[in-house]
């Protein structure tokens, strides 16, 4: 093997080492006591402890923000897969002069900073005795939901082959009943990565939720940052297991994004 | 499909309604608040109009987070497409398929994490006692102490390190999978040539998959004007005003420092002209 293969190789591990190592630290650190953690050179052997994860699941604030979490981001995707998928459908197969249009407007959104959208809704939620509850939340929410679930069904519904919808309208299907019983179950694999993809932003999403709650409606990452604001005298290992727990539940949706990731560039290439 | 049917605007109609809604209604709110000399302590106010942006242009610590925000951009941008294809290379030339497929499971990791949880890992990592990260530089110097997140000539290279970890990884792979679907030709024809290996990318593959790669340095620069959460987790803006982004200087002059929330809000609107006006023209040219 030439020498320029070899460093090739060794980069590429070196990078993938990289990729996974500082969570995998992480988390053996959430399973350490603070004596093993705060040693001047990082320790592998050490007597394992769960205490760390068993007061994070015991604490209130985190089963509250944990429940916030999943309340605010569960209806914020529900809201988006009901009002978006319909509309990425209409745009994908009922095409009109205004449909460039409409998927620039559902991108722009993206363009707008946080803050601008946060400062404003702040005012607006405190006004109308909203501010700190989860309808606040969920309904801010689902403006980032049901414009990426558009955006990302509207590829997902046109690479459904036309002619299975032809045949169907033939046999008599009407056009909703051909986006019930064909189109949605044809999609249903790339629309579930959409539908992933989104759950994943909401739940990782922090200045707006930060703007928006001030004690009851805190989601998880609310929680855990608030957790290091009481400076490094907050044992290591606890502030660990917290970031262990909030980043479960992304991760659990590895497979079906990176299947997600595969389909569209297969549907590219053919 | 059926030309007469009620389907396009049942389905159209009511979504981009609550979208139109959902974002006006801030959009114009936060205007009209930046106009006013609003404030967290007290519900009085009255109107002010262009003042709170007059002072901002003479705020010393405004032009700083507008100068640390185009580096934030510059330096994220360019550093994770630099890694993107620079991995992404390597594992077309080098790594078999299954490896591959392992690879692209792992960079995909990094980019999923919760931006505080990702932050907060390299907080640890990059301690400079205990870190994992800083332990080969203790080691190799004996133990001499370094802490790049508290040098204000490190700190915004240290916080863009972790954003380029999640996004830097993830671009690889898609990167990897483009280079995947051009056809096979060119670069038969490159190598009979005896064009060398780097030769192939720079001037046959790489040109062919200029329009994706633009639009992934497009969705790039989007990504990046959303640094709050690394920077407010990993250094808050400091050491002193090193990291501090418009986002971060925003939210400390409307909820920490001093409550005027009309203040942040002007900022926030004149954010929102620049990147609307900025990313509308790019995806305008993006597009054409």
């Amino acid at each position: 093997m030439k020498p320029g293969r070899i460093i090739a190789k060794a980069v590429l591990a070196f990078a993938g080492f990289l990729a996974v190592f500082p969570l995998l630290w992480t988390a053996l650190n959430s399973l350490k006591n603070s004596v093993d953690i705060i040693t001047r050179v990082p320790r592998l052997v050490f007597t394992p402890t769960l205490a760390n994860i068993s007061y994070i699941l015991g604490r209130d604030s985190v089963i509250t923000g944990l429940y916030n979490s999943v309340v605010a981001c569960g209806s914020a995707v529900l809201i988006g897969v009901v009002l978006g998928l319909p509309a990425a459908y209409a745009v994908a197969r009922y095409p009109n002069r205004w449909a460039g249009d409409i998927q620039f407007f559902v991108l722009s959104l993206r363009f707008l900073p946080p803050v601008a959208v946060a400062i404003p809704l702040m005012v607006i939620w405190l006004q109308i005795g909203l501010y700190d509850t989860l309808p606040a939340l969920i309904v801010t929410y689902s403006l980032l939901t049901i414009s990426v679930i558009m955006w990302l069904a509207i590829p997902a519904f046109q690479g459904v082959p036309k002619e299975v919808e032809e045949a169907a309208f033939v046999d008599g299907y009407g056009a909703y009943s051909v986006f019930w019983r064909i189109a949605l179950p044809v999609a249903a694999r790339s629309l579930i990565g959409a539908v992933a993809f989104s759950f994943v932003l909401v739940w990782n999403e922090f200045l707006i939720a930060l703007m928006l709650s001030s004690s009851n409606a805190k989601t998880l990452p609310i929680v855990a940052s608030e957790l290091s604001q009481q400076g490094m005298n907050v044992p290591w290992g606890i502030l660990n297991a917290s970031v262990v727990l909030l980043s479960l539940p992304p991760l659990l949706f590895l497979g079906v994004l990176s299947g997600f990731l595969n389909s569209v560039f297969r549907q590219k290439k053919n | 499909m059926p030309r007469r049917s009620s389907l396009p605007v049942t389905f159209v109609v009511p979504t981009l309604v609550i979208l139109l809604i959902l974002s006006m209604v801030p959009t114009l709110y936060a205007i009209i608040i930046a106009l006013q000399n609003r404030e967290l302590s007290s519900t009085a106010y009255s109107w002010v109009w262009f003042s709170n942006f007059f002072d901002l242009f003479s705020d010393r610590r405004f032009l700083n987070a507008v100068w640390v925000s185009v580096k934030w951009e510059v330096v994220t941008v360019v550093a994770t497409m630099v890694v993107a294809i620079g991995l992404g290379v390597l594992m077309f030339e080098v790594a078999s398929q299954r490896l591959r497929n392992v690879y692209c499971l792992l960079f995909i990791i990094p980019v999923l994490l919760p931006r505080v949880s990702a932050a907060f890992v390299w907080k640890f990592a990059y301690h400079p006692l205990y870190g994992i990260a800083t332990y080969p530089y203790r080691l190799l110097t004996g133990g001499l102490i370094f802490d790049p997140l508290s040098k204000p000539s490190t700190a915004l290279f240290a916080v863009a390190s972790v954003d380029v970890w999640q996004w830097g990884l993830f671009f690889a792979v898609i990167v990897l999978k483009l280079l995947e679907t051009l056809p096979p030709q060119p670069i038969e024809a490159a190598r009979l040539d005896h064009a060398k290996r780097w030769q192939i990318h720079a001037y046959v593959t790489l040109p062919m998959l200029k329009a994706p790669l633009v639009s992934l340095m497009f969705v790039k620069m989007i990504e990046s004007l959303r640094s709050f959460d690394l920077i407010y987790v990993m250094t808050r803006g400091g050491p002193g005003v090193a990291t501090e982004t418009l986002d971060m200087y925003a939210f400390s002059q409307g909820f920490i420092e001093s409550g005027k929330v009309s203040y942040a809000s002007a900022m926030a609107v004149l954010m929102m002209i620049a990147t609307v006006i900025t990313f509308t023209m790019l995806w305008k040219r993006v597009q054409a």
